[in-house]
């Protein structure tokens, strides 16, 4: 390619709306971008086929390597060893670290990887840099992922012999809305186009519908509603999902999620066999990284093979003396990551109830992602569920890309004469939407698992007497108080008239078009008064940048409760 | 304060952003989901014409749009309807704008009674949204795009009321000319007692098995009074269909606060 590095594009979120659609529809391709591997996917014009790179592989590492001048990531790098990975000059796991602020655990958790991660605390972006001529040079989770795809696009034009633009990527469900914008940003400094962010089970839930659909067509089946019960979990995230499938139409009952995965699992047993290790690595020295690397490795592989074995052995030399011998077995291990299997049911059963959907009408279990395949996740799992066993028909580790790319061609036009692609996937909120209102509670507008898309309004009033303005602060999650969840943006309405508290209607609502897009509105009415006393206020969502951590503290420090909200009590 | 609870939804239909600029006779033309939200402490149901005159639309205007529309024919391909409701064209399957007078129960086939039998409910909704769902119009042209958004919000309402037999009273009402004034305060000495009698043992009910067992007593109550509707509104004593719907309203908030509890 003759192209630059990347190419970055325009901040504008616009992107694509005003195209000239082409003569015949470009087909997009899925991507599913995980915390350790990467898979590309395209409907070939009959099915859906997975793209191989040079080294013919179809999972290939997800890590970006600094060296010198130029960055190489793990679509086409050849590392001449695994340990290379482990050098300090590579950065991986993104996906855990794009779009999170320096105050959140899952960035501290990050501490222990072989690079540097450094965080102030303050709710701004952690400074993360990887080693280059023994020198620490900095750069973002959305420079690394979009140094990566530009290879992945890459390596899809070359087997496609034609441009790439239009990509569907998979997203883990409890993403927020933020760092959805981080991986639009990625892609539109990859100069990708993104047609949808996929939750990865609604994914999973498209590749059912059609297998479902293909088995009714065989044999001239009933084709009557299935539930299936949806679980990936892989490096970074663990997603849950409930679908109602009926001809070709997968409608989404419910979703959760949370941001536990094999990372997690990894660390747990690293600090099992190495109890010390925070300490042991603070310096963060060259030594170190490599020391931490080969724990890294060493610890994986027995995590690996205790799947299919009941103990393993890990016997690694970290070099200063420091040598690790020890058996691992499969009950230790079990019992190390507790915590981390109770998560895991707690998000089945969470969906399940969501779902309103009783465990007895489940038709099928699906198991996909890396760490499906551990005997304790897959059993809770199945027991939760009052399943025998998973279902058959999918592989665990490319049901994902595939659904991606089924979704790429559906939402590019393409329809296929044999009706394999006569499918549809009704997608529903992964979490809820509201603002903050009654002190530093959080008050949703868009309650988690609407079917999208949804618009939603409530009324609140003044918290106090002749104020006129308030805050409207946005939030996404599912705390109960502001603080637990995500904030998205703010603005002021302004021009409230005086009166005492408790006395203006403040509407605001909450619109999520078919494209996911968010907008929020405020307009402010009085009793008695049929029409607003000033124009409607329409905010595109999230708004914040990369300090939004820092932006609430700063917000509460400036204002205080001055520009409170309360929510608007009716009379019964 | 009544008349607005959904102001920026209803204001917002006459916005060209979310709706079609070339066809501005569709503007009044989408029930939002909101409308209808029964997890929501009120259900809010309005009448169409209620909002109209509010914000100034003349209702005359709007019923002879109404009218004109209801020649069907394909906008885009010019072929005229074969069946009927006409959401999406046979020959070219183009989505159509809305049409207002179509009302839910012949978007889904049925007649206008309330014991409907909702076992095919979800097909025929999973039916309509592969015919109508805005993902699948993606590549499509911008107008196309609008009437997707709006039909397909419209069907899921409609599939949304109809799959709620509190949701579906109170529409049949609506249908009707009757609006139900869900937030009425209970008169009836004995219903107020009754009330007041769930709301305690809700609130004092240590265990999760004797919650169970007054969302039992709840349902119970809901389905002799769902009963008590269906007749009301066959015979057309709408008085007593109103009460019916007020008690169901009453059992259905119980339930809600039972769930929460559970
Ligand atoms: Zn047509």
């Amino acid at each position: 390619m003759a192209e630059p590095a990347y190419t970055v594009a325009s901040d504008s979120e616009t992107t694509g709306e005003d195209k000239p659609s082409p003569a015949y529809p470009e087909i997009a391709i899925g991507i599913d971008i995980g915390t350790s591997q990467c898979s590309v996917a395209v409907w070939n014009g009959s099915e859906v086929e997975i793209l191989k790179n040079t080294r013919n592989r179809k999972m290939m590492q997800s890590y970006v390597t600094f060296k010198d001048e130029i960055p190489s990531g793990g679509v086409t790098d050849e590392l001449s060893h695994e340990h290379e990975l482990f050098s300090g000059s590579t950065i991986f796991n993104i996906k855990r670290l794009i779009g999170r602020s320096d105050t959140d655990p899952v960035v501290h958790a990050s501490k222990t990887l072989p690079f540097l991660v450094q965080t102030l605390g303050i709710g701004v972006r952690p400074l993360i840099a990887a080693l280059v001529n023994n020198a620490w040079r900095s750069t973002t989770p959305e420079e690394v992922l979009a140094l990566y795809l530009v290879e992945v696009r890459a390596m899809a034009e070359i087997q496609l012999k034609k441009a790439v633009r239009d990509v569907v990527l998979t997203v883990p469900v409890a993403f927020s809305r933020f760092q959805l914008t981080r991986i639009e940003r990625a892609c539109a400094m990859a100069g990708l186009h993104v047609l949808r962010l996929m939750p990865e089970p609604t994914a999973v839930a498209l590749l059912y519908a059609q297998q479902q659909q293909q088995s009714v067509h065989e044999n001239m089946g009933s084709g009557s509603e299935k539930i299936a019960l949806i679980f990936n979990m892989g490096a970074g995230y663990c997603d849950v999902c409930v679908t109602a499938t009926a001809g070709g139409v997968s409608e989404i009952k419910a979703l959760s999620g949370s941001t536990i995965g094999g990372e997690d699992i990894l660390q747990n047993v690293m600090h099992h066999v190495l109890p010390n290790l925070d300490s042991l690595f603070l310096s963060h020295g060259i030594k170190e990284i490599k020391a931490l690397g080969l724990l890294r490795i060493a610890t994986q592989d027995a995590i690996h093979k205790l799947s299919s074995q009941n103990s393993a052995k890990i016997d690694v030399d970290l070099g200063s003396g420091l040598r690790i011998s020890k058996v691992l077995h499969r009950f230790e291990f079990e019992e190390v990551n507790q915590k981390i299997f109770e998560k895991c049911g707690n998000l089945v059963t969470q969906c399940l109830f969501d779902a309103k959907e009783d465990v007895g009408n489940i038709s099928d279990v699906i198991l996909v992602g890396g760490c499906s395949n551990i005997p304790k996740i897959s059993s809770l799992v199945l027991s939760l569920c009052r399943k025998g066993e998973a279902y058959m028909g999918m592989n665990r580790l490319e049901a994902i890309v595939c659904g991606a790319a089924l979704e790429g061609a559906i939402a590019s036009g393409v329809t296929d004469p044999l009706g394999s692609l006569d499918l549809l996937t009704i997608q529903t909120t992964p979490s809820s939407i509201g603002i903050q209102a009654g002190g530093n509670n959080f008050v949703p507008i868009i309650i988690r698992n609407t079917t999208m898309p949804a618009r939603k309004e409530l009324w609140f009033t003044t918290a106090h007497d002749n104020q006129t303005e308030a805050l409207i602060v946005v939030y996404e999650g599912g705390g109960k108080t502001v603080e637990e969840n995500h904030l998205l943006g703010y603005f002021k309405v302004m021009g409230i008239p005086s009166a005492p508290k408790g006395t203006p209607e403040i509407s605001v609502c909450m619109d999520i078009d078919a494209s996911n897009a968010l907008r929020v509105y405020a307009g402010v009415g009085m009793p008695g008064v049929q029409h607003p006393v000033m124009p409607f206020l329409e905010v595109r969502m999230p708004s914040v940048d990369d300090g939004h951590g820092w932006c609430a503290a700063a917000l509460m420090k400036m204002y205080g409760s001055t520009l409170d909200l309360n929510i608007l009590h009716k009379t019964i | 304060m009544l008349n607005k609870k959904l102001w920026i939804s209803i204001l917002l239909r006459s916005r060209p952003h979310f709706l079609s600029t070339l066809f501005p006779k569709q503007k009044l033309s989408r029930v939002f989901s909101c409308s209808y939200h029964i997890s929501e402490p009120r259900v809010y149901i309005r009448f169409e014409d209620h909002f109209i005159g509010n914000f100034g639309f003349p209702k005359k205007n709007f019923c002879s749009q109404v009218s004109t529309l209801s020649v069907s024919k394909c906008w885009n391909c010019n072929a005229v309807a074969l069946s009927k409701p006409f959401l999406a064209c046979e020959s070219c399957r183009c989505v159509q704008p809305v049409d207002p007078s179509v009302d839910y129960f012949q978007i889904f086939g049925l007649k206008k009674i309330y014991g409907i039998d909702d076992t095919n409910l979800e097909s025929k909704y999973k039916n309509w949204q592969k015919k109508l769902h805005p993902d699948l119009v993606h590549s499509k042209s911008e107008k196309e795009k609008e009437y997707a958004a709006e039909q397909s919000a419209r069907v899921i309402d409609a599939y949304r009321t109809l799959q709620k037999p509190l949701l579906r009273a109170m529409y049949l009402l609506q249908m009707e000319g009757i609006h139900v004034d869900e937030e009425k305060t209970v008169s009836e000495p004995e219903l107020l007692a009754e009330m007041m009698e769930f709301r305690e043992a809700v609130e004092e009910a240590g265990s999760p098995q004797t919650l169970k067992q007054i969302q039992g007593q709840v349902q119970e109550k809901m389905e002799v009074w769902s009963k008590y509707f269906e007749n009301a509104f066959k015979n057309r004593k709408f008085d007593d269909a109103i009460s019916s719907t007020q008690r169901m309203t009453y059992y259905h908030r119980i339930n809600e606060e039972i769930i929460k509890k559970l």
